[in-house]
């Protein structure tokens, strides 16, 4: 912060319209109120339990997208990765009847090669990640319905689900696991040299590279992890759900990216804040539930979901203009 | 023909103009001077449109002139040079000199490309641009790709011209092609504005000074009867003494980087030794091989053949990486803009990034914040880096204090051997001593070995005790006694002259 933020209520305000997260902030807040006093449903336990496990699951499936964007990528795979994890997972216990644990592990596994894959051709070859992460997806998805042929497995076992449907003192478990995710994200890319140098590729690459920084290995680290994230989203999905459907991962693509630019990661790399991933996890949650509260139509929800998070990005080009601006007191 | 009238603009921090007024009259060349960060760039984007003033105006032939943007700047026929580099790298040289004039070249709903890159090539022969007008301009080095821009400039025969810095990479040669191309303009009745931070130019060709200091008008007078050192003390209100700084205690016979024998793309064996505690100077036109020698020592360009020995041992460098945490050689990129710094991050993170490994300790994992910004404190304050903050993103800093940040982040590296590219492109004449100072330190205090690129003859007469001259990817000969002879400027531009002829 410069000299002038010092000091003052008015200094404290201006330095919050420079955060990248205020608007996710401030929009998820005003939601909250107003569903509160406008619903009747909004606050009781039982709703406000689904919300913020459905804003845990949204988070979870943001950080596998956010860790790419970071180093100026993407990753379109990122649903048929989760859809592959669900299925692995599902398939191992029911058909094969492998031990639950070990499934998870195979889920997770898959989830990390599938990540590997796509880094290793984005990063040895230098191919966009657009083309080879939508390229990945049709593989991937094919592997899906392949293996499942489309049919749910539904005997997943109760212990499984402990973790999805569970609560200690009535805070769901997920909302503890997502609090613990976001605070390891914002130590890692606050004090972590790997996180720093992944930031540091997505500000750009060509800088970093010359600056004595392994680019590849750090497009490599990221393609991996989204990967790991997308099948730990998926794991949790199951656990959630109480079955493992194949379809799971579908609307994955434009939750991660609405989640991840709503939360103030830039979409050109180089910035990301934990912050603004529980805010918009959580606002991604609200509108869903909120819509549905207010008796919206559930099959224009997805035009509705288009509409906020076009109006997000422009609350977000207004802020950046308001902080760019504001003058010296 | 265009007069700025008490114009102010800050920014969140910094007043960059302070109630500025100046008047451009066709037919003369106007230097534009001031320190880094003084608001050159800020007066020279309000008179083209590309930041709107918060208070005063600019008259255009008399009439008041309302700039909305920069087309609205081309349409009234004012164009700018910016001191930055700003090309579309993957279209081709010839397009990205016609960029702002394609619809000169429609042909219905086509471009006619054999007329466009005729137009395009004739402006290229004109600022002495020698490169294939049909290549993608991505692989450029910074001095064509300044080039490239000024033919973008004088293509759009602009009755206002603006340049920013267009010098600041060039070599005498193709700097002397402009000024006689700018001569041409001036008889044409072109109004130009020229800022520079190389002094003997506004000496040659300009006929009126204004200085800027902190942003607010120092004065405006016609260059005649004024000499070097009455400039410089206009622009920083001291004296200065001259910036021959002796000899470097004798380097030792040790050498610490050998090049035999490289072949490559651009190389057909090419050899050179650097020994411990010498600065070595590569002076060169531009594209004469320097950047590419120094890329191929770093990895960064293949080799087909020939050895690398650092400290008398062969060495394996494939990276920047390698290079500097295996060998601690680093190399400060030429062009700041797309190689050395990342623009979105602060200061601090710009300059600490070459020291994080070493932050982090045996671990590698984690490092403190805290520690990072002393570090980039540090050097803020050796290299007087003029930010309202350490955690001010680098891309508003103004050139000048960009290239400090460049500079710095490969300083506080401490490497022992350090290729350092154009270290002084766009620094004033203050903050260029200070940055000399630091980098003879490094060899005569600390034995460090320096291999200096430069196309700025006095700083290579300055820094350099031993000068290898290259042509077309060759080096064709070698000034070795500067070490113990002090020869005269001139002496050894004429030297060198003779090489190169
Ligand atoms: N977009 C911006 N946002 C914030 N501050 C800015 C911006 N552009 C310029 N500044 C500030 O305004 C001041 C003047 O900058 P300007 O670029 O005009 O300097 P300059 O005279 O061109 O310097 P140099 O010789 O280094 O190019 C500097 O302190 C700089 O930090
Ligand atoms: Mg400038």
């Amino acid at each position: 912060m410069s000299e002038q933020d010092k000091g003052g209520i008015a200094g404290l305000l201006r330095a919050f319209t420079r955060r990248t997260d205020a608007s996710a902030i401030v929009a998820t807040t005003v939601l909250f109120v107003l569903f509160s006093l406008g619903t009747q449903n909004f606050l009781t336990p039982f709703n406000q339990f689904n919300v913020w496990r459905a804003a845990s699951q949204n988070v979870f499936i943001a950080l596998g997208q956010a860790l790419v964007v970071i180093v100026g990528g993407m990753n379109l795979s990122l649903g048929a990765i989760g859809g592959l994890t669900v299925v692995v997972i599902g398939h191992s216990i029911e058909i094969l009847g492998i031990e639950p644990w070990i499934a998870v592990i195979l889920g997770l596994a898959t989830g990390v090669l599938c990540g590997l894959f796509n880094g290793f051709f984005i990063s040895r070859f230098k191919l966009n990640s657009f083309v080879v992460t939508l390229a990945s997806s049709f593989i991937f998805q094919g592997l899906v319905n392949g293996i499942s042929q489309g049919r749910p497995y539904s005997k997943i076992p109760r212990e499984f689900t402990r973790l999805g449907k569970g609560d200690v003192l009535g805070v769901p478990n997920m909302v503890f696991l997502m609090c613990f995710a976001l605070v390891v994200v914002y130590l890692a890319f606050r004090y972590s040299l790997l996180g720093r140098k992944l930031l540091a590729t997505g500000g750009n690459a060509e800088a970093a590279r010359l600056s004595g920084i392994k680019t590849g290995r750090m497009l490599l680290l990221a393609n991996t992890l989204s990967g790991l994230f997308a099948s730990i989203a998926a794991c949790l999905w199951i656990s959630r759900m109480g079955t493992a459907q194949p379809a799971t991962g579908g609307d994955w693509l434009i939750v991660s990216f609405a989640v991840t630019v709503i939360g103030g990661t830039a979409l050109s790399g180089g910035t990301i804040s934990a912050l603004g991933f529980l805010f918009s996890g959580l606002l991604m949650a609200l509108l869903r539930n909120g819509l549905i509260m207010l008796g919206v139509n559930v099959y224009f929800e997805s035009t509705f979901l288009g509409c906020i998070i076009l109006l997000a990005v422009l609350v977000e080009w207004l802020r950046a203009g308001v902080a760019g601006k504001s003058r010296r007191l | 023909m265009l007069e700025i009238h008490s114009v102010s603009k800050s920014f969140p921090g910094v007043l960059a103009l302070d109630d500025v007024s100046v008047d451009l009259r066709g037919g003369e060349i106007h230097a534009l001077l001031g320190e880094n960060g003084a608001g050159k760039s800020t007066l020279m984007k309000i008179m083209c449109g590309i930041y709107s003033p918060d208070s005063g105006e600019i008259l255009l032939d008399g009439k008041r002139l309302v700039l909305k943007d920069y087309h609205d700047a081309i349409r009234n026929r004012i164009s700018i040079v910016h001191q930055e580099i700003q090309v579309v790298p993957l279209a081709s040289v010839a397009e990205n000199i016609m960029l702002d004039k394609l619809e000169n070249f429609a042909r219905g709903p086509f471009v006619d490309w054999k007329a466009l890159v005729a137009q395009a090539q004739c402006h290229m022969d004109m600022v002495g641009l020698d490169v294939p007008s049909r290549a993608p301009i991505a692989g450029l080095s910074a001095a064509q790709k300044q080039l490239a821009q000024i033919a973008r400039a004088l293509s759009s025969g602009a009755r206002v011209l603006l340049l920013d810095e267009p010098t600041s990479s060039l070599t005498l040669h193709e700097a002397a092609t402009l000024f006689a191309l700018l001569d041409k303009l001036k008889e044409g009745g072109v109004a130009v504005v020229f800022v520079t931070h190389k002094l003997e130019e506004v000496l040659e060709v300009c006929d009126t000074v204004t200085v800027l200091r902190d942003g607010k008008l120092i004065e405006t007078r016609p260059i005649a009867g004024l000499e070097r050192g009455r400039l410089v003390e206009m622009m920083i209100g001291r004296t200065m003494r001259d910036d021959y700084r002796g000899f470097l205690p004798e380097p030792g016979e040790e050498v610490v980087l050998e090049v035999r024998g490289f072949k490559s793309e651009f190389f057909d064996g090419l050899g050179l030794s650097l020994r411990k505690g010498e600065i070595l100077g590569l002076y060169g036109l531009v594209g004469s091989g320097r950047t590419e020698l120094a890329k191929t020592i770093i990895g960064e360009y293949p080799r087909t053949a020939g050895e690398l020995l650092v400290h008398g041992a062969p060495a394996r460098i494939r990276s920047v990486s390698d290079a500097l945490h295996k060998y601690r050689i680093g190399y400060v990129s030429e062009n700041r803009k797309e190689e050395g710094l990342i623009l979105s991050a602060s200061v601090v993170t710009n300059i600490a990034i070459t020291v994080w490994e070493r932050l982090a300790g045996a671990l590698r994992a984690f490092f403190s914040p805290k520690a990072e910004r002393l570090r980039g404190e540090e050097m803020i304050k050796r290299l007087e880096i003029r930010t309202p903050s350490p955690m001010q993103s680098v891309e508003k800093l103004s050139g000048g204090n960009q290239q400090k940040v460049s500079i710095a982040k490969w300083l506080v590296a401490d490497c022992d051997i350090l290729i350092i590219d154009e270290p002084t492109v766009g620094v004033d004449v203050g903050a260029k001593a200070s940055i000399h100072e630091l980098i003879w330190r490094m060899a005569s205090e600390e034995d460090k070995s320096v291999i200096l690129i430069s196309s700025d003859m006095p700083e290579m007469i300055s820094l350099a005790r031993r000068i290898l001259v290259f042509k077309e990817f060759r080096i064709v000969g070698e000034l070795a006694d500067l070490n113990s002879t002090h020869h005269a400027s001139e002496d050894v531009g004429r030297m060198i002259g003779e090489y190169l002829a």
